[in-house]
């Protein structure tokens, strides 16, 4: 009886994974189109921040706020599609995101960590702090950027 | 009467520009040199790539193929940096790419490009740098491959790659263009890192920033109209101001950290003539890209 149990629950768990790949692993195409959304928007929601830290547009902490929330939770989002099946695919990824994955993992972690860090400073709303922050935040966009996409 | 006070004022002031022209050739104006320092982006290389790292102290590395280099301490410690040297050892170094002992430096040093300087430029740019607070910071010996640690070779080099001298006139340029010219090539130096070059690292002259690979191997984009015809004055413009394209994409910190530390504090005019030169460029096509790195 048991013996049954457990494997009807194998033959289960089997099923799910093989029909798991459905689901989770988009193709090649299709990733490499959603991590480039992910970008996409980054940029659409930090261009006014950098603006405002150079003083080019009036600060405005509502605006900052809600920003900062959104990169937040698209600073996550890019590197899943970055898989190794992605590798033949036609975008401006350097061949240094696949080679050299240690290095573009920290560029991520060091990104994501001073994204969080706007996302909670822009919440004190005190100005000088929170551009402080953003520049920061650029900074790591272009250093990532340096090694591993192509120039524009 | 009236004509003879109008003469009078004339030459008076002939005189006094006369006489102010002189002491500003003998002296060098710091203030005017505080802003061709920016133009042409000493602090980059002169200064380490750390938080807080004192300015233009030296210590950033430049890693190339042919070895890392270190931008040595440029602030007038006598004996760290520049204390001990005169207005002429530095019109030397910027013009001829010697060391005051005679020996040749690097071409990581741009002198390629600061060659290209006027006389009274590089004196005001020597009255900066003796403005500047000296700073002890000690500095790294260059850790190039054999043989290209041989500075001896440097004068074959010089001698296939260098051309020292001013920029000859060019009719063919407006004004504003000229200016620009003048900018890109001699002060901000783009061509150091924007123009291709051959195996044994001279520019490659007839792709004049045509891009392709930059001194430290990675990809730099061609400035000539093939590619820049796509933007807009504008777009240029806030590009080289606020370090973001128009939507809101950062380019790579290498570019970034030259739109800080040159193109966002020039002024308007001079950024309009840098982008009028670079519109009187001949377009050059891509050059092909290895992407194998």
């Amino acid at each position: 009886m048991n013996k049954m149990f457990v494997s009807m629950a194998l033959a289960l768990g089997l099923g799910a994974a093989y029909s798991l790949p459905a689901y989770s692993q988009a193709k090649p195409d299709v990733l490499v189109k959603q991590r480039q959304a992910a970008m996409t928007l980054q940029g659409k929601y930090f261009g006014p921040l950098n603006a405002m830290a150079q003083g080019k547009i009036p600060y405005d902490q509502s605006v900052v706020t809600r920003n900062a929330g959104y990169l937040d939770a698209l600073a996550r989002m890019p590197w899943d599609g970055f898989a190794a099946s992605t590798k033949g695919e036609k975008s401006a990824a350097l061949p240094a995101v696949f080679t050299d994955t240690g290095k573009f993992k920290e560029h991520q972690d060091r990104f994501q960590a001073e994204v969080t860090k706007l996302a909670s400073v822009s919440k004190s709303g005190d100005e000088a702090s929170v551009k402080q922050q953003i520049t920061a935040v650029g900074k790591q966009c272009g250093g990532c950027h340096e090694d591993f996409r192509e120039k524009r | 009467m009236k004509r003879e006070l109008r003469w009078l004022h004339a030459s008076l002031l002939a005189a006094v520009s006369c006489a102010f022209a002189a002491y500003a050739e003998a002296q060098g104006d710091a203030k005017r040199g505080s802003y061709l320092a920016k133009a042409a982006g000493c602090v980059g290389c002169h200064t380490e790539a750390k938080e807080g790292a004192p300015a233009f102290a030296g210590g950033r590395a430049l890693k190339t193929p042919f070895g890392t280099f270190y931008g040595p301490n440029i602030t007038p410690d006598p004996q760290a940096g520049i204390g001990k040297w005169s207005e002429a050892d530095f019109l030397r170094a910027m013009r001829r790419g010697e060391r005051p002992d005679g020996s040749n430096y690097f071409p990581a040093f741009p002198y390629t490009s600061f060659t290209r300087m006027t006389d009274q430029d590089l004196r005001d740019l020597w009255a900066y740098l003796r403005s500047l607070p000296g700073n002890n910071r000690a500095n790294q010996p260059h850790a190039l491959s054999f043989p290209y640690s041989m500075r001896s070779l440097v004068s074959v080099w010089k001698r296939m790659f260098f051309t020292p001298g001013p920029l000859p006139n060019d009719p063919q340029l407006s004004p504003a263009a000229a200016r620009g010219r003048y900018l890109v090539v001699a002060l901000a130096h783009c061509g150091e890192c924007h123009t291709p070059r051959n195996a044994l690292g001279g520019a490659k002259k007839d792709r004049f920033l045509a891009g392709g690979k930059g001194p430290d191997d990675k990809n730099v984009p061609n400035l000539t109209p093939t590619r820049l015809k796509k933007w807009s004055d504008n777009e240029l413009k806030e590009f080289l101001t606020t370090g973001m394209y128009s939507d809101g994409d950062i380019p790579a910190e290498a570019m970034a950290e030259v739109i800080r530390n040159t193109t966002s504090q020039l002024t308007p005019e001079d950024l309009d003539a840098i982008i009028a030169y670079l519109r009187a460029l001949p377009a050059l096509p891509e050059e092909p890209r290895d992407n194998k790195k």
